[in-house]
């Protein structure tokens, strides 16, 4: 069966696994960036504090994706838990990395006019640090959302969700003749959804920075 | 594997501040005597014994190793004369074009492109040192024309004033100065081609891999645990060595 | 009111050998303008600092109304004192209007009240509200932006503000034109200003007290700028006057802040155009031959400039 012919018989599948590996990468760097901004948030100040958190962050991203899978299936079973987890895991390092740049390089003359107004810490964590770290920490949650998709692949190993699932039916059958459709389907579909996030991104960056920071 | 973007994520940056104490090693250490005395203290049935013999490990450690020095030098070999022929005048135009193209390959999924390539050509070991290398190149490549092009124009410049040659430049100036961002690379590299090797169990190629799938298949904890901690402790005692090689080989006065 | 106190006002910098600001007393009448003038690092801005608590004093007190500053919660204290700095620091993310409606919002103030108030500030320093007033920071000159500084500083009214190096910043002609402005504002608003400096013309161009400053922020001298020129407490204040410029200094000088005598009208002297400096004063009896010239209600004399000169040279 020639490749069109394949997307046409099984585009229902391939659309419904594309939707669930887009959903668990949305939902995974969702989280992430609400716990990295916070770490990055409570550690900004002291560069032993996000020091300590980008390290341990990085040594997490250096271990193997299916190497911490196998440690979180005694913990969670098989399915979508790990593979949040795991996925949660390894985008905290460019969030967190990049709040912490984004914080600390907003101008300390800005800082010390918010202080001398009478904002407080929060008002001025709330109202001018984060919107001014905004764009940067987008640019991490970015990069963690590129990585994502390429690990999401490997979750499928965990009956996680998702085209990885395309990919190792594609293995399972290997010598049959759709093995190869499967496949390319699952690999050409993981970087097209890579690429759409990413104009995407391009699209949120645009929305959500401030407008006095683009002029 | 989870690094496999790693390149992508973190373009030429060094990364910087890691791997030079020795509390890394220690920590490692600690966990797998931890682990020996777990696993050892618990009554294993006739699977896991099997996977967890000292000469099951042994192999697939062997493997892994094996499978990730034979691409990270082949990765070497490759792309550092690879771009330094791009940084050449002759070259230069090429080189966005060429980055370019490796980024886009980059975003492919490397569990993709191991099962592609082991469906176009066969599965086993050598596939999946194809699949690291093509994989693993980006970081060094890219490292090392940043690197080379991010030396300082007036050094050349006072090179070519000396009288060097341009042999003697890229000898002497270029390729030095170049060093520690190509290390930065190549620490990445190493933790990207382990990651991968780790998957290459999929097609038959050994490695850690093995003990992983090994425990999920048979449902063993014990398996799991003792996979999941080995790849892990391996990949980041690999980081760590590479990082204090990256130390070590910087040249002096940088 | 708004007068404030320093009373034995001393800051110790962890780890510094010597205190920053030493046992500092000094007065500020409400509506007067204070400078501070000396030397860098001689603690000024400390000192000026631990007015809005940005700094907290080791040991001493500073009295705002005749109340401890200690004794108010700091982001209250400071929402009631306007903060100029030379960085200016607007936040690049709000508009001219938002960071000016920023206090009053923190204040309660109602959005409406908050954007008329904005508006009526920006005509206050000179730039036209709906030219103005939905731009960014990065879209306006730096002249401008300070002048925004000021309106921020000034949007909830706070009787007291605090200003440092406003206009350190920027270069010479455009400093001279934010100066005029601000003591034509001055003039309206009778704030309590304590200004920051290390400009002694500008110190005495603006102040209607200036305070030199030595090192550990001793005050040398707290006087008029007529008087500091005129009698200079010591070698140090008289070094950092200057006096080869003399005769320049006079120019810097409002002719309404010299010592003199009541005017009679029947004498029919020359009346000097309002906002004349003493140079002006000189300049218009030496052209009319007279020794006298009208200030306003008062006169001035000859013999009055001559011995702010005499003082200057006799050292
Ligand atoms: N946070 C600090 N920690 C330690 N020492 C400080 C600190 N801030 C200021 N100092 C020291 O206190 C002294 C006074 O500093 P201050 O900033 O008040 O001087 P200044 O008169 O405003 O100088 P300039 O005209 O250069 O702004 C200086 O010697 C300075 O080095
Ligand atoms: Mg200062």
């Amino acid at each position: 069966m020639d490749f069109s012919r394949y997307l046409e018989r099984r585009w229902d599948d391939l659309l419904e696994q594309a939707v669930q590996h887009a959903a668990v990468v949305a939902l995974s760097v969702l989280l992430a960036t609400a716990i990295g901004v916070l770490v990055g948030v409570l550690t900004w100040r002291s560069a032993r504090a996000s020091g300590a958190a980008i390290s341990v962050s990085a040594a997490l991203l250096t271990i193997p994706s299916l190497a911490l899978l196998a440690l979180l299936i005694p913990l969670l079973g098989l399915g979508w838990a790990p593979t949040v987890v795991a996925l949660v895991v390894y985008s905290l390092l460019p969030i967190i990395r990049n709040t912490v740049a984004g914080l600390r390089g907003v101008d300390p003359a800005i800082l010390e006019s918010a202080r001398g107004m009478g904002l407080t810490g929060r008002q001025t964590m709330w109202r001018i640090q984060l919107p001014l770290a905004w764009p940067i920490i987008l640019t991490g949650v970015r990069v963690s959302t590129q990585m994502l998709f390429a690990i999401a692949t490997i979750a499928a190993y965990v009956a996680g969700p998702g085209l990885g699932n395309e990919i190792l039916s594609g293995l399972a059958g290997l010598g049959s003749a759709n093995a190869l459709n499967k496949a390319v389907a699952g690999t050409a579909g993981v970087v097209l959804l890579a690429l759409a996030f990413d104009l995407a991104f391009v699209g949120l960056r645009r929305v959500t920075t401030p407008r006095g920071l683009r002029v | 594997m989870a690094v496999e973007t790693l390149g992508g994520a973190f373009g030429a940056a060094t990364r910087k501040g890691r791997g030079h104490s020795f509390a890394t090693p220690a920590v490692l250490a600690a966990t797998l005597v931890l682990l020996y005395l777990w696993v050892s203290t618990r009554q294993l049935d006739s699977m896991e014994a099997r996977v967890l013999s000292a000469a099951f490990i042994r192999d697939a450690a062997l493997t892994h190793l094996t499978v990730t020095a034979v691409s990270a030098s082949l990765v070497v070999v490759i792309a550092i004369p690879l771009g330094v022929l791009l940084t050449r005048p002759f070259a230069r135009r090429l080189a966005p074009w060429v980055m370019a193209a490796a980024n886009a390959g980059q975003a492919a999924p490397a569990l993709g492109v191991l099962v592609l390539l082991s469906i176009l050509f066969g599965i086993g070991t050598r596939i999946a040192v194809v699949t690291l290398v093509l994989h693993a190149t980006l970081p060094v490549l890219r490292n090392t024309i940043a690197g080379i092009q991010q030396v300082d124009t007036a050094l050349l410049e006072a090179g070519r004033g000396m009288g060097m040659s341009r042999g003697q430049i890229l000898r002497r100036l270029e390729l030095p100065l170049a060093v520690p961002v190509v290390m930065a690379g190549l620490r990445t590299t190493i933790v990207i081609c382990v990651g991968i090797a780790t998957v290459a169990t999929f097609i038959n190629a050994g490695g850690l891999g093995d003990i992983i799938v090994a425990g999920i298949k048979l449902q063993r904890t014990s398996i799991l645990v003792t996979g999941g901690v080995l790849t892990a402790v391996i990949a980041l005692a690999l980081d760590w060595l590479a990082g204090l090689a990256e130390k070590y080989v910087r040249p002096h006065g940088i | 009111m708004s007068d404030i106190k320093l009373v034995d006002v001393t800051k110790q910098y962890e780890g510094q050998p010597q205190p920053a600001v030493d046992a500092v007393s000094l007065d500020i009448a409400a509506g007067e303008l204070v400078v501070f003038v000396g030397p860098s690092g001689c603690g000024k801005t400390t000192t000026m600092k631990m007015i809005n608590r940005l700094i907290e004093p080791t040991s001493g007190q500073i009295l705002l109304g005749g109340a401890d500053v200690m004794s108010i919660e700091p982001n209250e204290l400071r929402r009631h004192i306007g903060y100029v700095i030379q960085q200016i620091g607007l936040f690049p993310h709000m508009t001219i209007s938002e960071n000016i409606q920023l206090v009053p919002g923190l204040l309660g103030w109602n959005r409406d009240r908050s954007r008329r108030r904005a508006d009526e500030l920006l005509d206050l320093v000179g730039l036209d509200p709906a030219a103005y007033r939905d731009r960014y920071p990065r879209q306006l000159s730096g002249g401008q932006q300070q002048r925004v500084g000021v309106a921020r500083a000034l949007a909830a009214d706070p009787p007291v503000m605090l200003m440092d190096e406003p206009f350190g910043a920027t270069d010479p002609i455009t400093r001279e034109r934010l100066q005029k402005e601000f003591l034509r504002l001055q003039a309206e608003l009778r704030k309590t200003i304590v200004f920051v400096t290390h400009d002694f013309d500008e110190a005495v161009k603006l102040g209607d007290r200036i305070a030199v400053l030595k090192e550990r922020s001793r005050v040398a001298q707290y006087d008029t700028p007529a008087r500091i020129l005129a009698a200079p407490a010591d070698d140090y204040v008289a070094s950092f006057a200057g006096s080869a410029t003399a005769i320049k200094r006079l120019a810097l000088i409002p002719a309404v802040r010299l010592p003199g005598e009541p005017l009679d009208e029947r004498d029919g002297l020359p009346v000097l155009e309002r906002g004349g400096s003493a140079r002006d004063a000189l300049d218009l009896m030496v052209r009319r031959g007279t020794s006298r010239v009208a200030v306003g209600d008062r006169t001035v004399d000859f013999a009055m400039i001559c011995a702010l000169l005499e003082d200057e040279h006799g050292r």
